[in-house]
């Protein structure tokens, strides 16, 4: 009986191990297309299968949008097929492993920020299409450059930093604001805040009138780490931020802006500025309830008005701001942290042509311009106005000095894991400013070695 | 001669079954090794490092604090599940009125997704919109009133709780299995003795029962060890790591970074727990067989 137990034993151990053999590393090993001419592109586009990454959830009126679009390409180009696939956060993790085994869809979103040094790496493998050659080209409708169309601010996002090649080309913009209820604050006769005292202040009248000041998320730590951010900015500036909390360079002990904007973030605590119970509120209902007037202020992306256009009452009166400037505070005073939503193009496409034509037509000013208008997107491309659901954001961005990524790149950095929870923290009365600074302070020189 | 004929016949019969485990379990389990002694780029390129992966994981304190939340989770389950599965599994096993609805209502939940039961109970939870604690305030238990998964000193039994609430059918279904083979001559003969139904359940029926609940137990201490769907729907193991489980902060370290290196090891580090609480659990619960 021995010898057949490890007969059997030996058996399987030798077949799992042939299999192990034969499974191999990643990708598919494809060569890589040969792109069209950047100057003919336009004439070869033919029909056939694409597969382009979309952000809104099926059943949202972004999407059925987006689909009108593909519907005027697919008449306009006979034969042509655009199969819209899911690519937002929640999809990201199945969608990169295609791009691993070389099945990466044609258009897709997040493969690519400039700003991010963990995202350049699908660049520098060559799995993206270098678009500078085709946006170099003049466009016929304007009679300039392709890229002259976008802001340059958003520039920095589509460039690779070193090569200055173009990997991504922005279809809409996340702004980090502060959504205020100006029905609200009307009713309060509270000025919206321009500066830090001002948003204290208005706390403080917001508590006096039993209304909770500002809505924010518990249950997602980089929803409330948007507060922490962006005090940052205000008190330390975008380049030391990055470089002490992303790459490691510096210590958080440093700058005293580090500890000021946390003590910042306390004062706000300890004033109970934050929804009630937001401890257990996911964000969407943190969002729900700022609509219905259970808060003054919520800091957001600019997306809150497109995610949440069917719960917002039709009499509500939305006003954004950039977030409060810092008297005394030696960071960016005018900048603001953003998201450009980039395409980028697989260099494996089967069809670029195709590929590409579908990214000129989502970034014309035509499509922008409706998309603005119905969808209440933020745009990237010059001439396009403001969503008029999102009253004054282009006034919001022009007073900005510089667009600046959001999270500061944490998102995809090991550091994630130490900043927003010790942010948390803090924000739930755990520790204060000075204890979350030590904690910050030794879990960076863990995950960064420095 | 004769048993070892019989020996060669049985081969062919096990060589589907080997088939399939070695290649759903042993293939992914010595591929998962051959991974974690590798480094991985973002675009899956790979460079082997040895043992540093492992090294890594053994200063890592979310490791460490993931482990020790992964246990909580066994060990506050039990708790949550075995008395009232037992209880109602004796219960069913009893000549009731409407004992078939009963099954039904205690069977629902199973059938229900994860997804679907993970909303359902965010918006039971919810501080101000929920259920739970208006419920508690109107029945004057405000006190009680928590913000049940924002709290990091009640998350983890809020997450553990609806997990175990979504299963305990299953659990109830293989008792009440249990409680019906158990010889009802022995029972009645009990009984016809004086003893009482309490007496009955713990000197005899629990006795006899040992060896289920031995491999329910060792089920329930495999299926808590890989928490993951629960408690990255509620709470994506937030506030601040407290519910945080090896299988939510391997998923966050593979997916989030693409570090899928430092994954495998923790995804190998996780199955030898697995086998060594299993196997400890066998033998400290294994009693001489029962034969009725």
């Amino acid at each position: 009986m021995k010898i057949t137990r490890t007969l059997l034993a030996g058996s399987v151990v030798v077949l799992s191990l042939a299999l192990a053999a034969c499974g191999g590393g990643g990708g598919s090993g494809e060569s890589a297309a040969k792109p069209p001419d950047a100057k003919s592109w336009q004439q070869d586009v033919k029909g056939g299968p694409i597969e382009v990454g979309v952000l809104p959830a099926a059943g949202t009126r972004s999407l059925k949008f987006l689909e009108e679009v593909a519907a005027g390409i697919e008449k306009d180009h006979p034969g042509a097929d655009l199969k819209m696939t899911f690519a937002n956060t929640k999809a990201r993790p199945a969608l990169e492993q295609r791009w691993r085994a070389g099945d990466g869809l044609d258009v897709d979103y997040t493969m690519f920020d400039g700003t991010n040094e963990a995202l350049l790496e699908w660049a520098d493998s060559g799995a993206l299409l270098d678009l500078k050659p085709y946006l170099d080209q003049v466009d016929t409708t304007t009679g300039k450059p392709w890229l002259d169309q976008f802001s340059p601010a958003v520039l920095q996002f589509m460039q690779h930093p070193s090569t200055k090649k173009i990997y991504g080309v922005p279809s809409e913009l996340s702004l980090q604001v502060l959504f205020y209820n100006a029905g609200l604050f009307k009713k309060h006769g509270i000025t919206p805040p321009a500066t830090w005292d001002d948003l204290t202040a208005a706390a403080d009248r917001f508590k006096a009138a039993g209304v909770d000041p500002i809505a924010v998320t518990g249950l997602f730590e980089p929803y409330m780490g948007m507060w922490s951010d962006n005090i940052w900015l205000r008190t330390v500036g975008y380049d030391k931020v990055h470089d002490v909390l992303t790459e490691g360079k510096g210590n958080i002990t440093d700058d005293p802006g580090f500890l000021k904007g946390l003590e910042m973030l306390q004062g706000l605590r300890d004033k109970n500025a934050f929804l009630k119970g937001f401890e257990g509120t996911d964000f969407t209902a943190a969002q729900a309830q700022f609509f219905q007037g259970k808060a003054g202020m919520i800091l957001m992306g600019s997306w809150l008005v497109s995610e949440m256009a069917d719960v917002i009452p039709k009499d509500f009166e939305l006003g954004v701001l950039q977030f409060p400037a810092v008297t005394g505070g030696t960071g960016d005073q005018a900048s603001m942290l953003a998201t450009a939503q980039l395409m980028s193009v697989s260099a494996k496409s089967a069809n670029i042509p195709l590929s590409l034509e579908w990214i000129r037509r989502v970034t014309s000013v035509e499509t922008q311009t409706r998309r603005a208008g119905e969808i209440g997107e933020v745009s990237a491309v010059k001439g396009v106005s403001s969503p008029p659901g999102l009253p004054g954001i282009s006034d919001v961005v022009a007073k900005a000095d510089r667009l600046q990524a959001s999270y500061y790149g944490l998102l995809s950095s090991k550091a994630k894991d130490v900043v927003y929870p010790e942010i948390a923290k803090l924000l739930f009365g755990k520790q204060d400013a000075r204890q979350t600074l030590d904690s910050l302070d030794k879990g960076l020189r863990r995950v960064h070695g420095n | 001669m004769h048993k070892a004929a019989q020996r060669r016949i049985i081969i062919p019969f096990l060589i589907p079954a080997l088939a399939l485990l070695g290649v759903f379990f042993l293939y992914p389990l010595v591929k998962t090794v051959d991974l974690s002694l590798n480094e991985f780029s973002r675009t899956g390129t790979m460079r082997f490092v040895g043992l540093d992966q492992y090294r890594l994981l053994a200063g890592d304190p979310d490791f460490f604090n993931s482990l020790k939340n992964t246990f909580l989770i066994t060990l506050i389950g039990s708790g949550m599940l075995f008395p009232p599965a037992m209880a109602i599994a004796w219960a069913l096993s009893q000549r009731i009125h409407g004992e078939r609805f009963f099954r039904f209502v205690v069977f629902a939940p199973v059938v229900l997704s994860v997804a679907v039961v993970s909303l359902m109970w965010k918006f039971l939870y919810h501080p101000t919109l929920g259920l739970i604690n208006p419920a508690l305030k109107s029945m004057g238990l405000g006190a009680l009133a928590k913000t049940w998964l924002g709290d990091p000193a009640t998350a983890l039994a809020a997450v553990t709780f609806v997990s175990v609430w979504h299963g305990i059918g299953i659990w109830i279904v293989l008792l009440c299995a249990g409680f019906e083979r158990l010889p009802t001559d022995v029972l009645q003969a009990a009984r016809i003795d004086g003893a009482g139904e309490w007496r009955v359940f713990r000197s005899i029926m629990l006795p006899m029962m040992r060896d289920l609940l031995r491999m329910l137990a060792i089920l329930w201490v495999v299926q808590s060890l890989q928490s993951f769907a629960f408690v990255y729907i509620l709470t994506g193991g937030g506030p601040f790591g407290s519910t945080d489980t090896v299988g939510t902060l391997m998923y966050r370290i593979a997916f989030d970074r693409a570090d899928f290196g430092y994954a495998a090891a923790i995804g190998v580090v996780l199955v030898a727990v697995m086998l060594a609480a299993a196997k400890i659990l066998d033998k400290v619960m294994k009693r001489d067989d029962l034969q009725y």
